[in-house]
């Protein structure tokens, strides 16, 4: 695995908020095809870390280089359109209208005539049958013509991973994509998710604080600690490293081998 | 395409059946007052003579607040800026007329044009200030537009704060003379901007504006330009509105400045709270409650009638809050089932079998 393309590359990225360093000189390479998990302790950088990959944020210092192209400081609104799609930690989605239209939005980002003005939205090639997919994918069919505001949590969070879907990004950052979900359901969206990540060929980075989840499904961990990389490895190198253990893991976590 | 065609027709068949008999309304006050419908056509009613000025003056009010809900309702844009919108196409239109005295087809493509500029002014703005600060931005603007129409050094051309009187109205569509004609125009002219939004709202770019009202971040995030979309919003917003301006210059003898001040954007604002913001159609119910509360409340309390219309907007705020049409399509529903589930208890067989809830279709 590490020896596909590296698809995104940060070189000294650094954020300060005021006096606070919230992401510290951190040089990630994040190689296509691959799952690539950031982990850390609350505060250490990773959802800043995020932002800047995904253009919400621009970056004190440093460049984001994507597929060998710096992005840095690039319009949030472009970024999709160059192949990286971004969920949130909090959800975040239009919430009065149905889930139907808010997938179907993210798809038709994605089309031209965006600015067809007289013409019916349901009208667009490919845009419905594509946001159906989408729907039927995450498992929201039976509530596609629910008001988004009115679904229960765990449905909400489907509803945003499949907002990131529906573009079909190159490269997805999901931001904590199981949390405050049910403990029943998580299995479930992260056999999704590694699905998803195997049969499109995508390059999947994942911040998340379940440990079992992070250490079963993905390729490479990255462990940032107050704005900096602490470690970066495989699952089992990861597990057994001693800096890590007492920063995060706080040796509780024991690899079942 | 077709197919699409006739379901439009169909979606829309209340305001198309409203529309029917609003054009047939001269003449029905005019049967009930004893004139023929042949001296109606002739302008000789004059109750249907007077009901026409006051469904002009609905007519021109539903096209501007039609105008400022696709951008405060719509789009989630709130303007104080609004009234300068439908000042600078009645201004503009007076002044084309009176002074430079161009022939009627050169003001409407001057005031196109004028339209289009303003918006741009507008959009200027857009990409650099959000919510309350775009408020103010634009009522800023606005007011330093009042103030120059205000003033005497322009006086000669816009009437200062007497306003603007004497405008020559070409003859064909002079609203003393040929008032059915006007009205029939007017209404014709709000029913086409009505369909236009409607078709706008349902349209891609008008999707894209809902979602900007939703979570404008998201909608960014999603790979929408938005301020592309908010422009474009503005931009027939601002037309729609310069158009209701031309009509008032045409229709009103005197152009007073009040419609360039905060006020007139204000009566905006009410006029989509009390239909329903965001529901197109309740700028339209609005205008005519407002208009004819107006009226009523004038002829029958006199002076005091402002203290009570204040009073009744207030009861109108905090208890029917989604307005008229927004009220009316949340509840549609509900109260169906309700007529049917009555009819049922009166042993009347309903006509179409049991009541339908809501179809998760």
């Amino acid at each position: 695995m590490m020896d596909n393309e590296v698809i995104i590359e940060t070189i000294d990225l650094s954020r300060h908020f005021g006096a606070l360093v919230a992401v510290d000189s951190v040089n990630i390479k994040v190689h296509r095809n691959t799952l690539h998990a950031i982990i850390g302790p609350n505060g250490a950088g990773k959802t800043t870390l995020f932002n800047l990959l995904s253009g919400n944020l621009s970056p004190t210092n440093g460049k984001v280089i994507f597929k060998g192209k710096d992005i840095t400081n690039k319009p949030v609104y472009k970024f999709i359109h160059h192949g990286i799609g971004r969920s949130f930690q909090i959800t975040n989605i239009f919430p009065n209208l149905t889930v139907f239209e808010n997938i179907r939005l993210a798809s038709q980002a994605m089309e031209k005539g965006n600015f067809k003005f007289w013409m019916n939205a349901s009208r667009l090639p490919r845009c419905e049958q594509r946001t159906w997919e989408v729907i039927e994918r995450v498992g929201l069919k039976e509530r596609a013509h629910l008001i988004a505001s009115t679904l229960p949590h765990g449905d909400q969070r489907k509803l945003e991973l499949g907002m990131i879907l529906a573009p079909d990004p190159e490269v997805l950052l999901l931001d904590e994509p199981t949390a405050g979900m049910a403990a029943e359901q998580v299995p479930e969206l992260i056999q999704l998710i590694k699905e998803i990540q195997q049969a499109g060929n995508k390059t999947v980075m994942l911040v998340e604080h379940n440990m079992n989840v992070v250490m079963s499904i993905s390729n490479v961990i990255t462990v940032m600690h107050l704005g900096k990389v602490l470690a970066e490895g495989t699952p089992s190198a990861i597990a057994a490293n001693k800096e890590v253990q007492t920063a995060y893991l706080g040796g509780l976590y024991e690899l079942d081998v | 395409m077709l197919k699409t065609r006739i379901s439009f027709f169909r979606e829309q068949r209340n305001p198309i059946i409203l529309l029917l008999i609003t054009l047939a309304l001269p003449f029905i006050i005019g049967i009930f007052e004893g004139s023929s419908p042949l001296m109606v056509w002739a302008n000789q009613g004059s109750i249907s003579k007077f009901i026409e000025g006051l469904g002009i003056e609905i007519f021109i009010l539903a096209l501007y607040a039609l105008s400022f809900d696709l951008i405060f309702g719509v789009t989630g844009l709130l303007s104080f800026g609004h009234a300068m919108f439908f000042a600078v196409g009645a201004y503009l239109t007076g002044i084309a007329l009176k002074t430079l005295g161009l022939p009627l087809y050169a003001v409407i493509g001057l005031v196109f044009v004028a339209a289009i500029v303003q918006a741009v002014l507008f959009g200027l703005v857009l990409p650099r200030v959000k919510g309350i600060t775009f408020a103010l931005v634009t009522l800023g603007m606005a007011s330093v537009f009042h103030i120059v129409v205000m003033s005497s050094d322009v006086a000669n051309y816009t009437g200062g704060d007497v306003g603007l009187q004497g405008v020559v109205v070409p003859a064909f569509i002079n609203p003393a003379i040929e008032r059915l004609r006007f009205y029939f125009i007017a209404l014709i002219i709000l029913f086409l901007a009505y369909w236009l939004y409607k078709v706008f709202v349902s349209s891609p770019t008008g999707r894209v504006c809902v979602a900007i009202r939703e979570n404008e971040d998201r909608a960014k995030m999603l790979g929408y330009n938005t301020f592309k979309f908010k422009l474009a919003a503005l931009m027939l917003a601002s037309i729609t509105a310069a158009f209701a301006g031309t009509l008032h210059a045409l229709y009103q003898p005197v152009i007073s400045p009040t419609i360039a001040d905060l006020g007139f954007t204000v009566t905006a604002l009410l006029i989509v709270l009390i239909g329903g913001v965001g529901t197109l159609s309740g700028a339209v119910i609005g205008a005519l409650v407002y208009r004819l509360l107006d009226f009523v409340l004038r002829r029958y309390i006199g002076a005091s009638a402002s203290l009570v219309t204040g009073a009744i907007y207030v009861a109108f705020v905090l208890f029917i809050p989604y307005g008229i049409m927004g009220t009316w399509q949340l509840k549609k529903w509900a109260w169906k089932e309700g007529i049917q589930r009555l009819l049922r208890l009166f042993q009347v067989k309903p006509e179409e079998g049991e009541p339908k809830p809501q179809q998760s279709k």
